[in-house]
């Protein structure tokens, strides 16, 4: 660890200042439109922004669609994940090309992916064809609240080799003598997996819960692709709800809307913060 | 009892396998279906596509899976006939190498500042990395269209690369990487005289090869599938959009070049990802988690 280097400055100075300018710096000036009324005179309102918003009914409906999708989402990738990480603990070396596999759809532009989506989903296309040889009726996948089977569907598929990826080097950390010592044991792969795996893996899982429950959150590019800018309002997300409040250059509903979402965020991290210590007083 | 075991042992090993061949089947089968369908005849896939959206309970769409003749036609038309397309592309060719190339310079610095220096404020300077890794990107983009308006850079490129430079996800991938290099190396190299940028540039960078490939792919991945960015950065600057934006506009037209366009698409994230595939899979490390 270097101490006192005047060198430091060279190395932390570029990311820095970046940082200041295009993340800080905006958030807190972004502050002055949350709290005044952007007229002329641009006076001070206090909170009214902030109530307005949080009446206004198509936020409520964007924020209320992007938290439904993120909880569908997250939870998905975070078992689907998780599971897959754990076959793949089994394989050893042989995982390397189930990994390669897994993690390729992440590289994979989501609008590539659209034109095979309309099809795979389309009323004639094959998942209608499996939906009725299963003996159910045709679904409008495209159309409605139904869209959002192919839009979820599409962010699992290109999202969940990122978690496999963190997963699996948590997993390779804890030592194969464990699991030998529980087969001798003669537990289960589930109870290996419950006992041993889940416990270890703990804070990495943690981690990957939080990030894929805020990368969701965001989800737009699919919505975007497969409902348009104006979706049904099933699939509309808050991230519509801003860029059409950019489209219109509303700053104060924009910044609102922003630390709002932030409060809820931060509002989780602490969550996360309270939880770490009360897991670092019970060890 | 041991024999049992065992055999329980390779039981879930088959499990394994045959579970996660069906996912791979899965995953694979919209990304081998796209370059399928890149080498059908134009018309073949126009006629295919102009059956979508067919509400007729008993009707269903074909389904070829061999093409009437393999033709290159699709692929001579979007790269030789429609020069748009290669437009849009070259767009995303430039923001996805730019960044890189800012990346580059500033992330790694950024991520030896916070793991191999001790300063007043670093673990408070961390902390807020992780907090802008973890704020939605609408949190962070509202104000900062302010920002670009006040700078001059809305609807200049510079506002997607800029904000994109200093990415805190892959400051934080490579400051935990950072942390797991021994410190007795850090250490004999400054006894050997070496000073702190012979130390990062000869010693810190090499052995953070497999991190650092990792985020190139990553990022190269990121910035090959910008669309909240352009959308709200670029609205007036159409000729700027990457092809992440564009494509499906373009596609419109002409359905028939879709999938080559698609497939030619995700090409160059595949080989950027087979060039670095070890790396993402040892370099991802979260071990040092705090």
């Amino acid at each position: 660890m270097f101490k006192k280097k005047k060198s430091l400055w060279l190395f932390l100075l570029p990311g820095l200042a970046g940082l200041m300018v295009f993340y800080v710096a905006p958030f807190i000036g972004g502050l002055y439109f949350s709290f005044t009324d952007g007229t002329i005179n641009n006076s001070f309102v206090g909170f009214d922004n902030y109530t307005r918003l949080w009446k206004n009914e198509v936020f409520r409906l964007g924020l209320q669609n992007s938290l439904e999708l993120s909880l569908i989402c997250a939870p998905l990738i975070f078992v689907l994940s998780f599971t897959l990480s754990v076959m793949l603990k089994h394989l050893k070396e042989k995982s390397l090309f189930f990994r390669n596999v897994l993690l390729m759809p992440y590289l994979v532009p989501t609008s590539a992916m659209l034109i095979v989506w309309t099809l795979l989903f389309d009323y004639g296309g094959i998942v209608n064809r499996l939906v009725v040889g299963l003996g159910q009726e045709r679904v409008l996948w495209l159309q409605s609240g139904a869209m959002r089977v192919p839009i979820v569907l599409l962010y699992v598929w290109k999202n969940t080799g990122f978690s496999v990826v963190i997963f699996s080097a948590a997993l390779q950390s804890i030592p194969d003598e464990y699991y030998e010592f529980a087969r001798l044991e003669g537990a289960s792969s589930v109870k290996q997996a419950s006992k041993i795996t889940l416990p270890l893996i703990l804070p990495t899982a943690f981690f990957v819960l939080v990030l894929g429950w805020v990368n969701a959150f965001k989800i737009f590019k699919e919505v975007y692709f497969i409902g348009g800018a104006y979706p049904d309002e099933r699939v509309y997300t808050l991230q519509h709800f801003m860029n059409n409040k950019f489209a219109t250059l509303d700053y104060q509903d924009v910044t609102t809307a922003a630390y709002s979402f932030a409060l809820i965020v931060l509002a989780l991290f602490g969550l996360m913060y309270l939880n770490k210590g009360v897991r670092g007083d019970a060890h | 009892m041991r024999t049992d075991n065992k055999t329980r042992w390779k039981t879930g090993k088959i499990i394994s396998i045959t579970l996660l061949s069906l996912m791979a089947i899965l995953l694979l089968f919209p990304i081998v279906l796209t370059f399928l369908y890149s080498f059908f005849p134009v018309k073949e896939m126009n006629d295919l596509l102009g059956t979508r959206g067919n509400f007729s309970v008993d009707q269903w769409m074909d389904f070829p899976l061999s093409p009437s003749m393999v033709s290159l036609r699709q692929y001579y038309s979007l790269l030789i006939e429609k020069p748009i397309y290669l437009q849009y592309f070259m767009n995303s060719v430039f923001y996805a190498v730019v960044v890189l190339l800012f990346q580059a310079i500033v992330l790694p610095a950024l991520s030896y500042a916070l793991s191999c220096f001790k300063f007043f404020g670093r673990e408070a300077l961390f902390f807020l990395i992780l907090l802008l890794m973890l704020m939605p990107f609408q949190v962070t983009m509202a104000p900062s269209v302010l920002t670009m308006k006040t700078l001059g850079l809305l609807n200049t490129r510079w506002a997607i690369i800029l904000p994109l430079a200093v990415s805190p996800l892959y400051v934080f991938l490579i400051r935990q990487y950072m942390l797991s290099i021994p410190t007795d190396i850090l250490e004999a190299g400054l006894m050997d005289g070496a000073g702190t940028v012979r130390t990062y540039l000869y010693i810190v960078l090499p052995a953070c090869a497999p991190i650092l490939g990792a985020a190139c792919a990553l990022s190269f991945a990121d910035s090959w599938n910008l669309v909240e960015q352009p959308l709200i950065y670029l609205s007036e600057l159409r000729d700027a959009l990457p092809l992440s934006v564009m494509f499906n506009a373009i596609g419109e037209s002409e359905k028939g070049v879709a999938f080559a366009g698609a497939a030619l698409y995700i090409l160059p994230a595949m080989l950027i990802y087979i060039y670095f595939q070890e790396d993402i899979l040892t370099g991802i490390q979260l071990s040092d988690l705090k």
